[in-house]
């Protein structure tokens, strides 16, 4: 089984802490691949690993590792070249491959491989390489073609009695009875039907928890339960005519704060288990970096950090799409060619930094460069070409307002649109994205320093605390985290300012948006008793008139399909104590209305 | 709405005419519903459930054909109302008015319609493409079928969403 060089202990225990480090690796990378079945990083690095385990065994003639690890390889090899896709089998597969190749380590360390009997798990390694066809055949039938045990005429024939067949019998048990494929066959079939379940789906189904979260979770149910207990035990006694010593409506009260502190707890541990550090998302982009300046002919550094820092497991691919885009961004337009950055007294190597980090109750992702800059006379000229803007507004607007118009629609100033980035800047698609996970976006930039874009995403995704008001004898709800202070309305405080109006607060000129008027709908309450709410949107503060403030609410922030959501002044929708929708305005969103209206000329 | 896979078989019907293997004598499985003057048809495969009207919720600023969005189970979905779509004016709600839930890759739609009749099988060999019909957009029938005395339009809801969310786009 081994050979000379294997009598040098030297040489077999640098083998040995070689390749069980490698495969320590590789069964991290294994799991993650889970999450990212067709990462181009992991694939390599896992199949390297085998390859170097193969190659190493071999040369000291361990035999039995050479067989597996060459097998497996072999699946890497056809996944990394995209000859087939990952299935649960196939993972399955290699992680018994895996599990076989440490005990086997193991064996050597311990005094010499033993007799290994490995032919099933080959086989198996073997069977799920085979390519599938890229769309996973769902049909026995078509399955039974692509599986070359069935002809096309044979199939149609047997669909044509099966159909014949008033009793609908199943196309397995029809072929078979006719003779059109042997029940070995039509058994295969159904196992191969089974294992085609597209990657994705393996990706959305499983995860990895930490232990002590779980253990944090039951420990809340089972404090729930125990108010369950008693709570009912109240009920009991209260249908007996027992009233606790301290009166019902306190006994309540405290039940309903408890039970309400509970929840919370168990919906921010409860969210936590489904969390997954932001490596996850970040690992992609090194190679993003590196290939795209090497395209562009620039220079550039990555800096990442806060990788371990957590977000929730469905936030991941939705994040990474906008902080690809602005990666992007920052390759094509923000940093320059060495040349002009030599010229301009900077380092030849660009810096784009992604950041990760946790502040409070919320995901703080930043990518910033320092690079070019961007020019807000530029922007600010492009806003009144596009006519975003009236030129009276503008000369109220700060630095920063003026780039916020980067955000909207159909906005770029870039004058190649190469290939990269695509259609123009695309940031209204990533706030977008952003605003769908009830995040915000900032940007800041300063001619020739650089830029910085920050995300800002809420721990817990679902809850938020909102404001509710009335317009029109229907119920809104305002985010709370917009929402600066609220006040009485007086007419008199509402001026006309170059054509659009304006409250004047405490020597301040707000823009005055009619929350009814922006909706389309008309409200009759009397002017002097409707209400103000003072919002904060994206550093600029806005009054917003309404009927009637409601009140304060935490609720669950539902999603509304996307053809709901591009353009309107919704965030989402939520759940009403009836049972209604009720939809959720977007500040931003409003303030988009407001600008489109009164370049119109519409106050 | 997928076709889910089990242990034993596929399911041995397709989702439309169109698909491979479909032999003419196999039975389509159609819901049928009326809108405007005119009856449809989809595939009940498709369809996840079909509702009454209740407690519907405008949404201000969106696009026309959309009637608002409902509470199924806890999931906001829109209601899209087909008579809008096929550009007739829109109706009041009555007792009969239904909304019928369907998944379209992945997402959940209702569509508002005036009434739902029944549930039939139509031998898929009766299925016609779409003749020139007069009223209604030819782009989302994807057949025709024609029973005793009766025409059904089959209609094709993923043309119809994707042209739906590609004209909000657009907007």
């Amino acid at each position: 089984m081994d050979n000379d060089f294997a009598q040098d202990p030297a040489l077999v225990n640098e083998f040995l802490v070689e390749s069980e480090e490698l495969l320590q690796r590789a069964d991290q990378d294994l799991i993650a691949l889970e999450s990212a079945p067709q990462e181009a990083e992991l694939l390599n690095r896992i199949f390297r690993a085998l390859h170097t385990i193969k190659g190493t065994s071999g040369f000291l003639g361990f035999d039995p590792v050479v067989r597996l690890s060459h097998r497996a390889e072999d699946v890497l090899n056809a996944l990394r070249r995209g000859e087939t896709r990952l299935t649960q089998p196939m993972m399955d597969a290699l992680l018994k491959a895996r599990d076989q190749l440490g005990r086997m380590l193991s064996d050597i360390r311990e005094g010499g491989l033993k007799q290994y009997s490995m032919d099933g798990l080959l086989a198996e390694l073997e069977a799920v390489q085979k390519p599938s066809s890229m769309e996973a055949p769902l049909r026995l039938g078509e399955v039974l073609v692509s599986q070359g045990v069935l002809q096309p005429d044979d199939l149609q024939a047997g669909l044509r009695t099966q159909a014949a067949d008033s009793r609908s019998p199943k196309l397995g048990k029809v072929l078979v009875r006719d003779g059109l494929a042997s029940p070995a066959d039509v058994g295969n079939a159904l196992m191969a039907q089974k294992a085609a379940i597209p990657a994705a789906d393996i990706a959305a189904q499983t995860m990895r928890v930490d232990v002590r979260k779980l253990d944090q979770l039951i420990n809340l149910v089972g404090e729930l339960v125990l108010e369950r207990n008693r709570l009912a035990q109240l009920s009991r006694d209260v249908s007996v005519g027992r009233v606790p010593s301290q009166g019902l409506a306190s006994t309540l009260e405290e039940f309903a704060s408890r039970l309400s502190f509970l929840c919370e707890e168990l919906q921010v541990v409860g969210l936590k288990t489904r969390m997954v550090p932001i490596e996850t998302v970040f690992r992609r982009f090194p190679r993003l970096v590196r290939d795209v300046a090497h395209s562009l002919g620039k220079e550039v550094e990555l800096v990442l950090s806060g990788q371990e820092t957590e977000v929730d497991k469905t936030m991941v691919e939705l994040i990474a799409d906008p902080l690809v885009h602005l990666v992007r961004n920052s390759l094509d337009h923000g940093l320059e060619k060495p040349e002009v950055r030599s010229a301009a007294g900077k380092p030849r190597v660009g810096t784009i930094r992604l950041e990760a980090r946790q502040q409070g109750a919320q995901i703080l992702v930043g990518v910033s460069d320092d690079g070019a800059g961007i020019d807000p006379h530029r922007i600010a000229r492009k806003a009144l070409d596009k006519g975003l803007v009236t030129p009276q507004r503008l000369r109220g607007l700060s630095r920063r307002e003026i780039l916020d118009f980067i955000f909207l629609p159909g906005f770029s100033t870039a004058e190649t649109l190469n290939h990269l980035s695509g259609r123009g800047v695309g940031m209204d698609v990533v706030r977008t994205n952003v605003m769908r996970l009830n995040g915000t976006i900032e940007l800041d930039s300063r001619l020739g320093s650089g830029t910085a874009v920050w995300l800002r995403f809420p721990l817990t995704l679902a809850i938020l605390p909102v404001l509710l008001v009335e317009v029109a004898e229907e119920m809104y709800a305002l985010p709370l985290r917009s929402v600066l202070e609220t006040v009485r309305f007086s007419a008199d405080e509402v001026h006309m300012v170059e054509g659009s109006e304006v409250l004047r607060r405490r020597n301040e000129a707000l823009p005055f948006l009619r929350l009814g008027a922006l909706l389309g709908t008309h409200s009759d309450v009397a002017e002097g008793a409707q209400k103000v709410v003072i919002l904060l949107v994206n550093e600029r503060r806005v009054a917003l008139l309404v009927d009637r403030l409601i009140g304060q609410e935490s609720t669950v922030l539902k999603p509304l399909s996307s053809f709901l959501h591009r353009g309107s002044s919704f965030a989402g929708a939520t759940i009403r104590a009836d049972g209604r929708v009720g939809l959720v305005l977007d500040p931003p969103g409003l303030l988009t209305l407001l600008d489109r209206h009164s370049s119109q000329g519409v106050a | 709405m997928e076709p889910r896979i089990k242990l034993e078989e596929a399911p041995a019907s397709p989702a439309s005419p169109q698909s491979v293997g479909q032999g003419p004598g196999d039975l389509l499985q159609l819901v049928s519903f009326r809108v405007g003057r005119e009856e449809f048809g989809l595939d009940i495969l498709r369809v996840q459930e079909i509702i009454r009207v209740q407690q519907l919720t405008r949404v201000p600023n969106s696009p026309g054909f959309v009637e608002g969005v409902i509470n199924l189970r806890g999931k906001v979905i829109p209601v899209i109302s087909l008579r809008r779509i096929f550009g007739w004016d829109g109706a009041e709600h009555d007792k009969q008015t239904r909304i019928v839930v369907i998944d379209v890759s992945g997402t959940v739609v209702g569509f508002l319609v005036d009434s739902v009749s029944e549930v039939l099988r139509v031998p898929a060999g009766t299925v016609e493409p779409p003749p020139r019909l007069g009223e209604v957009k030819r782009e989302y029938v994807s057949g025709v079928g024609k029973l005793e005395n009766r025409l059904l339009i089959l209609l094709d809801v993923d043309r119809l969403m994707t042209d739906s969310e590609a004209h909000v786009a657009s907007a």
